[in-house]
C-alpha cells in the first residue's frame, strides 16, 4: 500500500483502488440502509420491516404510520446522515491539511463560532428564516477559524500545539459568550437555542434535509477536486511545494472548505461533538486508501456514527430523548484519549 | 534557593499586605453597596459594625448581600490558591482546576448525588465534590503521564479537555433525564454566587481552611519543587509526600469552591499569574497573595456580572470565563 501512495498522484485514482477499500464502501452503504430502516422502525409508534417498506413505497398500513415515517423519522434520519457526513469530511480535511491528528471542528472552535452566530441570530431576530442560518453559521465559523489561525500562526515553531491550545481557549470564550447571550435573551427564545446547542436532529424536517443535501452537493465535488493537493499537503508543506502545490493558497482554500462543511452541519442540527475527530480515524483503521477514497470512507463513517448516535439517543432512555451530540461526545472522548496516548510521540505536536 | 525573602520584597512584606487587605475591604464594601438599590458605603459599614434590624437597608445588607460577598471572597481565594499550587507542582503555566478537569469532576459528582440519589444534604456536598475532583484529577494526570510525551502542558490540557467534554456530556444527559431536580442545579452549573444556602458555606469552610493551611505550610517546599524535581530532591525533600499534601490541598480547596458556587473557570489561572508578576516565584508570597487577590478579583467580577446587563444578571462563572479565556490564549502564545 505505502508504495502505491505516491504513484497514485500521477494517474487517475480509480486505476489503483484497492479491493478492500471498495468492499468497505459497500459494507458502509449497507450499514447506512440498515440504520435507516431501523431508525424508521423505532419510536413510540413501533413499526415492523414490512410496515416501513410499504410506507416508503406509498402503501402505508395506517395514516399514523404515514405521518410518523414521512413527517418525522425519515427527515430526521436523513438529516443525521447528512450532518455526520459533512462533519466527518470537515474533520478529515482539517486533519490532512494541518497534519494534526486531533483536529476537529468542535475542538478548534469552529463549531462554537457557528453556534455563537446562530444563537445571536435566534435571540436577537427570532423571525429570521431558517434558510439564512447556514450563511450566518458559516460567517461565524470562518471568523473564528481565521482568528485561531491568526493567533496560532504568528510564530512558526510548535505551531500545531499552539493551534490546539488556542482553539481550546477561544472555544471556552465563545461558549461563555453564547451562554451569557442565552441568559440575556428571553426564556422561550433561549430555550429553542438551548435545544439546538446540544446538537440534536430531533426537530429536523424536510427543509433542513434540503439545506444539508444542498451543502453536500455543492461542497463534496469541490472537496474531491481538491483531493490531490490535499494528498500532497498530507506529506508536509515542503513536500507539497516540491510536488507543485501552491501551499498557502491550497491551505487557505481547504480550511475554508472544511469550515464551510462543518458550518452547514452545525447550522442545521447544532454542534455534534467529536464526529469530525472520530470518523476519519475509524475510516483510516478500517481500510487504508488514498485521500479520495478515505474521504468517501470518512463521510460514510460519519453518517453511520451520527445515525447510530441519534437512534441510540432516542431508544436508550425512551421516552426521554438524548440529543445525538451528547451520544457522539460520550463515544468520541475515549477515542480522543486514545489518540492523545498514541499519536503524541510520532507526530510531535 | 533563598532562605529569606529577597531584599526588594522586604518593603512589600508589611506595606504590601496592609494595602492589599485595605483594597480587598474596599472591594468588599463596594460589592455590598451595588445592586438593585445602591446603598452608600457608610451605611454598609454601619450595618456591619452596628447592625440594627429595624433599618431596612441593614436587613438587605446582612441577609442578602453579605452572604454573596463572603461567598465571592471564599471561592476566589480557594480557586486562586489551588491554581497557584497546581502551577507550581506541575511546573505548568496552564494548570488550573477548571482546565485540568477538577471543576467538572466535582460538579459531576454533585449532580449525580443530588440528582440521582436525591441527597442534597449540605454536609455531604464538599465531600462529594472532593471525591469527584480527586477522580477527575487522577484520570487527567494518568492520561497525561501515559501519553508518549509525558505530562506536558499540552497533554495535561488535552486530557483535561477530554475529561471535561465527557463528564459535561454526562451532566447534560442527567439534566435531560430529570428536569425538575436539575432546575435548581442549572444555574449553579454555570458558576453562580446567587441564591446559595448559607449552610453549604459552613460545611465547606473546614475544607477550605484545611486546604489553605496546608497550602501555606507547604509553600516553601513548593517553591523548591517549582524549580525542578531534581532540585527538590537535592534539597533533601520528600517529593512524594509533598505532592500528596499539595494534592489534598488542591482537592479540598476546589471542592469547597464548587460546593459553594459551582464550577468557576479560569479564576485559578488568571490570579496566580497576575500575582507572580508582582511578587515573583516565591510561593510563600504567591500563596497568600493569591488568596487576597483572588478574593478581590472575584468580588470585582461579581460586581461586573451584576451590573453589566442590569437588571439581568449574568452568571459569575461566565464572566470569569470571558475574562480568563483570552488570558489563557495569551499565555499559550507567550509561554509555549
Amino acid at each position: 500500500m505505502s508504495a502505491g501512495t505516491l504513484t497514485r498522484l500521477d494517474g487517475p485514482i480509480t486505476f489503483t483502488l484497492p479491493v478492500r477499500a471498495l468492499a468497505l464502501l459497500g459494507v458502509m452503504t449497507a450499514s447506512v440502509i440498515l440504520l435507516l430502516v431501523l431508525s424508521l422502525m423505532t419510536g413510540s409508534y413501533p413499526l415492523d420491516v414490512p410496515g416501513v417498506l410499504s410506507t416508503l413505497f406509498g402503501a402505508a398500513p395506517s395514516e399514523t404510520a404515514e405521518t410518523v415515517v414521512w413527517q418525522f423519522r425519515f427527515p430526521r434520519t436523513l438529516a443525521a446522515f447528512c450532518a455526520g457526513a459533512l462533519l466527518a469530511l470537515s474533520g478529515a480535511t482539517l486533519q490532512n491539511v494541518t497534519r494534526n491528528p486531533l483536529a476537529d471542528p468542535s475542538l478548534v472552535g469552529v463549531s462554537q463560532g457557528a453556534g455563537l452566530a446562530v444563537v445571536a441570530a435566534i435571540v436577537a431576530f427570532p423571525e429570521l428564516p431558517q434558510v439564512l442560518r447556514p450563511a450566518l453559521a458559516f460567517a461565524g465559523a470562518l471568523a473564528v477559524a481565521a482568528l485561531i489561525q491568526w493567533i496560532a500562526m504568528r510564530r512558526t515553531s510548535g505551531a500545531t500545539m499552539r493551534f490546539i491550545l488556542t482553539g481550546i481557549g477561544v472555544a471556552a470564550f465563545i461558549s461563555a459568550a453564547t451562554s451569557a447571550l442565552l441568559t440575556y435573551g428571553q426564556l422561550d427564545r433561549a430555550m429553542s437555542a438551548l435545544g439546538w446547542l446540544a446538537g440534536s436532529v430531533h426537530a429536523a424536517g424536510w427543509s433542513d434535509v434540503a439545506v444539508l443535501a444542498l451543502a453536500l452537493a455543492a461542497l463534496v465535488p469541490a472537496l474531491f477536486a481538491a483531493s490531490r493537493p490535499m494528498a500532497a499537503m498530507r506529506l508536509g508543506p515542503e513536500m507539497a511545494a516540491g510536488l507543485g502545490v501552491r501551499v498557502v493558497r491550497a491551505r487557505v482554500a481547504l480550511i475554508t472548505l472544511a469550515v464551510a462543511l462543518a458550518a452547514a452541519a452545525v447550522a442545521m442540527v447544532g454542534p455534534l461533538g467529536f464526529v469530525g475527530l472520530v470518523a476519519p480515524h475509524m475510516a483510516h483503521r478500517l481500510a487504508r486508501s488514498g485521500v479520495g477514497l478515505h474521504l468517501a470512507h470518512s463521510a460514510m463513517t460519519g453518517a453511520v456514527l451520527v445515525g447510530a448516535a441519534d437512534l441510540a439517543g432516542r431508544a436508550l432512555f425512551a421516552p426521554v430523548q438524548i440529543p445525538a451530540g451528547l451520544v457522539t461526545a460520550v463515544i468520541g472522548v475515549p477515542v480522543f484519549v486514545w489518540l492523545i496516548l498514541r499519536t503524541q510521540g510520532r507526530s510531535q505536536l | 534557593m533563598t532562605t529569606g525573602v529577597l531584599p526588594r520584597h522586604r518593603s512589600l512584606v508589611w506595606a504590601g499586605p496592609a494595602a492589599g487587605i485595605a483594597l480587598l475591604l474596599l472591594a468588599f464594601g463596594w460589592h455590598i453597596s451595588v445592586g438593585a438599590k445602591t446603598i452608600p458605603l457608610p451605611t454598609v459599614a454601619e450595618a456591619l459594625v452596628a447592625y440594627d434590624s429595624s433599618v431596612f437597608d441593614h436587613v438587605v445588607i446582612v441577609d442578602l448581600r453579605l452572604p454573596r460577598a463572603v461567598f465571592a471572597v471564599l471561592v476566589g481565594a480557594a480557586l486562586s490558591v489551588a491554581g497557584a499550587l497546581m502551577q507550581g507542582v506541575t511546573r505548568n503555566p496552564l494548570a488550573e482546576p477548571g482546565l485540568l478537569g477538577l471543576l467538572i469532576g466535582a460538579s459531576f459528582a454533585v449532580v449525580i448525588v443530588v440528582g440521582v440519589f436525591d441527597l442534597a444534604s449540605p454536609a455531604l456536598m464538599p465531600l462529594v465534590a472532593a471525591l469527584g475532583a480527586l477522580v477527575a484529577a487522577v484520570a487527567v494526570w494518568g492520561i497525561a503521564t501515559a501519553a508518549p510525551g509525558g505530562a506536558t502542558p499540552l497533554t495535561l490540557v488535552l486530557a483535561g479537555a477530554a475529561v471535561t467534554a465527557f463528564l459535561g456530556a454526562l451532566v447534560t444527559v442527567a439534566n435531560l433525564l430529570d428536569e425538575q431536580t436539575f432546575e435548581e442545579l442549572r444555574v449553579w452549573l454555570t458558576g453562580s454566587l446567587a441564591g446559595r444556602r448559607i449552610e453549604v458555606m459552613w460545611w465547606a469552610l473546614p475544607w477550605l481552611a484545611s486546604g489553605l493551611a496546608v497550602a501555606l505550610a507547604t509553600a516553601r517546599q513548593v517553591t523548591a519543587l517549582a524549580m525542578g524535581e531534581e532540585t527538590a530532591v537535592g534539597l533533601g525533600m520528600n517529593v512524594g509526600r509533598l505532592k500528596a499534601l499539595v494534592l489534598f490541598a488542591v482537592i479540598a480547596l476546589t471542592a469547597s469552591a464548587v460546593a459553594i458556587a459551582g464550577p468557576m473557570g479560569f479564576v485559578g489561572l488568571v490570579v496566580p499569574h497576575a500575582v507572580r508578576l508582582f511578587v515573583g516565584q516565591d510561593y510563600r508570597l504567591v500563596v497568600p497573595w493569591s488568596a487576597i487577590a483572588g478574593a478581590g478579583y472575584l468580588l470585582l467580577v461579581d460586581i461586573a456580572a451584576r451590573m453589566a446587563l442590569a437588571p439581568v444578571e449574568i452568571s459569575t462563572g461566565l464572566v470569569t470565563a470571558l475574562l480568563g479565556a483570552p488570558i489563557f490564549v495569551w499565555l499559550v502564545r507567550a509561554r509555549l
